[in-house]
């Protein structure tokens, strides 16, 4: 099969020259916060109290459905308090637990359960993308509505990111028994790994490791490729139909990172539940990235620290990459399952977006890898005119930012497009 | 909650570097060269034609944004690439009070009235060669011709006109057309020179191809149907491209940013109309070219063509076996 590409996107001018470095392990020393919510799931329930004694993988957090992710310790050690709103740093407040970590690291397995379903649930395993989802919904979902193609997204969501390509290749055996597992679950007829296309080495040792279960797909590493929209219309050949929610499953696919796959590999073969991200920390100008395997709740802080990552003089410290990444006001903010990544900026670097008058130059539809029309849909947004922007497609959009990029006036149109589907959704809940 | 140590803001955090400013830069640079052939074929006239434009130009945006209370931005260079493109269309003998009040009515009429860059509904350099081609026609058509030794002192289009098809390739050889040895404004004889300028601003993607290939794609179908039902009455698609402002118009004005379509489709149409338009008006108009009126006039139907959308992903309504 020849893997198509998409009409627009961008190719990234941050270079990848400093990706595929081996993972670097990073144990937080001090205090370590974990929030109780770190997905799109509910908020878990706190199953420890101030003074309790914990150990790595124990449950702190129990997730209150059943399609929900718990919530394990990270570190050995004492719980230091029980935060009832610590700031989310997508916005809002979430409880919280603070360890203090006795530095023993001492272990508590998985109880262990024949069935992958219910192992998958005590492993607290969310599918690590841009929508943090429990990885039991998206399962029950795919299951739902018959998906019969389990994608593996190896590829990284942004250019400066390297974790999933370098996960792939350090981690094989746990990739591949995570492959094999779902694909039991769902019942798949077939599985891809997406990779990028040129990485002959990730794609021949996923050959073996699968023993031809998998079919391994290069791809051209074009901004936003790993997108799941635009990897099923590359793999498959097939458009999500896009309602407000797009569901992949429609058109029966799975498209789940390979870091979910690699949990879910560890969860059933070692009995170890997810306490560690595996990320790329990107310095200022793009220098110095590195990827680290860093336990959950450190600071980010400590991380940048280990990295050698000063922050003088640093204007902007980015949750994931830097055309999709959550701007993070302060560095105590602890690495969470929902951060991709950490991007630090310069203040020079920052990139100032302004409100300016359009000049309809057509850059901004050339490159919308959905085909909308960004610049009606964000001036829309901007005057408040929400039926408009919703009859121009505004649900569609995936805010990948490439249209904003390459503006010549600078409209900050993701902002606007961002702020119109608040607005509609704030619209509709209230009537 | 302790405030921010870091700027939060929406993503992307991060900027391909464009500008307005560039994308300018980038037209006076491909323009410079065609320029200069002007300036070495018709002399000093044409020096003192693109100097007072340029200069009228920047002046008269400067003068009216402070008048309208607005933020003066000839650092932004459009007003400078307005005024080459402006002068790039006259005769080089046009008086420089003509240029001076047709600045004014680019300026004015064109873009400050609407709210500036971006809300013109007409490209300024048009309006402003409109003008002047309704007010002072003898004065448009007043040319000097190149130094050395030519056949006629008339622009290729007028003797197409005047004389008939049968002794254009007489009168001009191919190497003069393409050179730009004949007669004509400042800035649209040197073809080859526009055509590199062209091909650099592509390749800076100031635009796609779109309108430029189909501009002088709909001159070469309608020239070519015309020649080939009478070759004896119309001029050959080869000699409407290399003559009047055909490459001029495609790569320089038709493709101006705010008054041109944005969607491909969109683009495609109205550069195939602009140039099917601008062998109408060259056949059977008073007008000798219809290039840069061919171009006003398909941007009058932008609006209209804007209608034309893009393929939307995974759209329900739209056929959804796709």
């Amino acid at each position: 099969m020849s893997p198509g590409s998409f009409s627009g996107g961008i190719c990234l001018s941050i270079s990848d020259a400093n990706a595929n470095k081996p993972f670097e392990r990073i144990i937080p020393s001090g205090v370590v916060t974990i929030p109780l919510r770190q997905d799109l799931g509910g908020i878990c329930n706190a199953k420890v109290k101030k003074g309790d004694e914990v150990k790595v993988g124990q449950v702190i957090g129990e997730s209150t459905g059943p399609e929900g992710a718990s919530i394990h310790a990270t570190v050995s050690g004492k719980v230091a308090d029980v935060i009832k709103a610590y700031p989310h740093f997508s916005g809002g407040f979430v409880p919280a637990v603070l360890i203090e970590s006795d530095g023993k690291d001492e272990w508590v397995g998985l109880e262990g359960s024949a069935d992958p379903m219910a192992a998958i649930q005590q492993a607290g395993i969310i599918d690590f993308d841009i929508k943090p989802v429990p990885l039991m919904a998206k399962l029950n979902e795919a299951k739902s509505r018959r998906a019969n193609a389990l994608i593996v997204n190896a590829m990284d969501i942004e250019p400066v990111l390297s974790s999933r390509s370098r996960l792939l290749s350090e981690r094989v055996q746990e990739v591949a028994c995570g492959i094999d597992t779902i694909k039991n679950i769902i019942g798949a007829a077939s599985v891809y790994v997406a990779v990028d296309k040129g990485a002959s080495q990730a794609m021949s040792a996923v050959g073996s490791a699968c023993g031809g279960a998998a079919t391994v797909v290069g791809l051209t590493p074009k901004y936003p490729q790993a997108v799941d929209l635009l990897l099923v219309k590359s793999i498959l050949g097939k458009e999500v139909p896009c309602t407000e929610a797009y569901c992949v499953a429609d058109i029966g696919a799975l498209v789940l990172s390979v870091e979910t796959v690699a949990a879910v590999g560890r969860a059933m073969a070692d009995k170890k539940p997810v306490v560690d991200r595996f990320i790329t920390i990107t310095g200022a100008n793009g220098t110095g990235a590195k990827n680290v395997q860093v336990r959950i709740g450190t600071p980010i802080k400590e991380v940048l620290g280990h990295c050698g990552i000063s922050v003088e003089g640093m204007g902007k410290v980015i949750a994931g990459g830097p055309m999709m990444g959550t701007a993070i006001g302060n560095t105590e903010t602890p690495v969470t399952k929902e951060v991709m990544g950490i991007f630090v900026q310069h203040e020079k670097e920052i990139a100032k977006y302004d409100s300016a008058v359009c000049i309809k130059c057509g850059l901004c539809v050339e490159t919308c890898p959905v085909g909308l029309m960004p610049f009606i849909i964000s001036g829309f947004s901007e005057k408040g005119m929400y039926a408009k922007a919703q009859a121009n497609d505004i649900f569609t959009c995936i805010e990948c930012g490439c249209c904003a990029y390459v503006c010549p006036v600078k409209i900050p149109m993701v902002h606007w497009i961002k702020f119109g589907k608040a607005q509609i959704m704030a619209q509709r809940s209230s009537e | 909650m302790k405030a921010p140590e870091f700027v939060v803001s929406a993503t992307p955090h991060i900027h391909s570097g464009n500008s307005v400013r560039k994308m300018m830069l980038n037209v006076i640079i491909a323009l410079i060269p065609a320029i200069a052939a002007g300036v070495y074929f018709y002399g000093m006239g044409a020096v003192r034609v693109v100097v007072v434009s340029v200069i009228s130009a920047v002046a008269w945006e400067a003068i009216l944004q402070k008048m309208m209370g607005r933020k003066v931005t000839i650092n932004d260079l459009t007003a400078v690439v307005s005024g080459l493109l402006f002068a790039a269309i006259l005769p080089p003998t046009l008086p420089w009070w003509m240029i001076v009040i047709a600045t004014l009515i680019m300026i004015l009429l064109g873009k400050e009235i609407y709210g500036g860059l971006g809300c013109n509904p007409f490209n300024g350099v048009l309006v402003a060669y409109v003008a002047l081609k309704i007010s002072y026609p003898e004065a448009m058509i007043t040319w000097t011709p190149p130094a050395g030794d030519i056949m006629t002192e008339l622009p290729p289009l007028q003797v197409l006109k005047d004389e008939g098809v049968g002794v254009i390739w007489e009168y001009f050889t191919l190497k003069d057309l393409i050179i730009g040895r004949v007669t004509g404004t400042v800035g649209e004889g040197s073809k080859i020179l526009l055509l590199i300028g062209g091909l650099f601003l592509l390749l800076r993607r100031n635009f796609s191809w779109h309108i430029p290939a189909s501009f002088l794609t709909g001159i070469v179908i309608l020239s070519g149907i015309l020649w080939m039902a009478n070759a004896e009455k119309y001029a050959s698609p080869l000699f409407h491209l290399l003559t009047g402002g055909s490459l001029l118009a495609a790569f320089f004005l038709a493709t101006d940013s705010t008054t041109s379509p944005v969607t491909l489709g969109g683009k495609l149409l109205s550069g195939l109309l602009a140039g099917m338009l601008a062998v109408v008006i060259r056949a059977w108009s008073q007008w000798e070219d219809g290039a840069y009126f061919a171009v006003f006039m398909a941007s009058t139907l932008t609006p209209l063509l804007d209608y034309i959308k893009p393929r939307v992903y995974g759209r329900v309504k739209a056929s959804a076996s796709s």
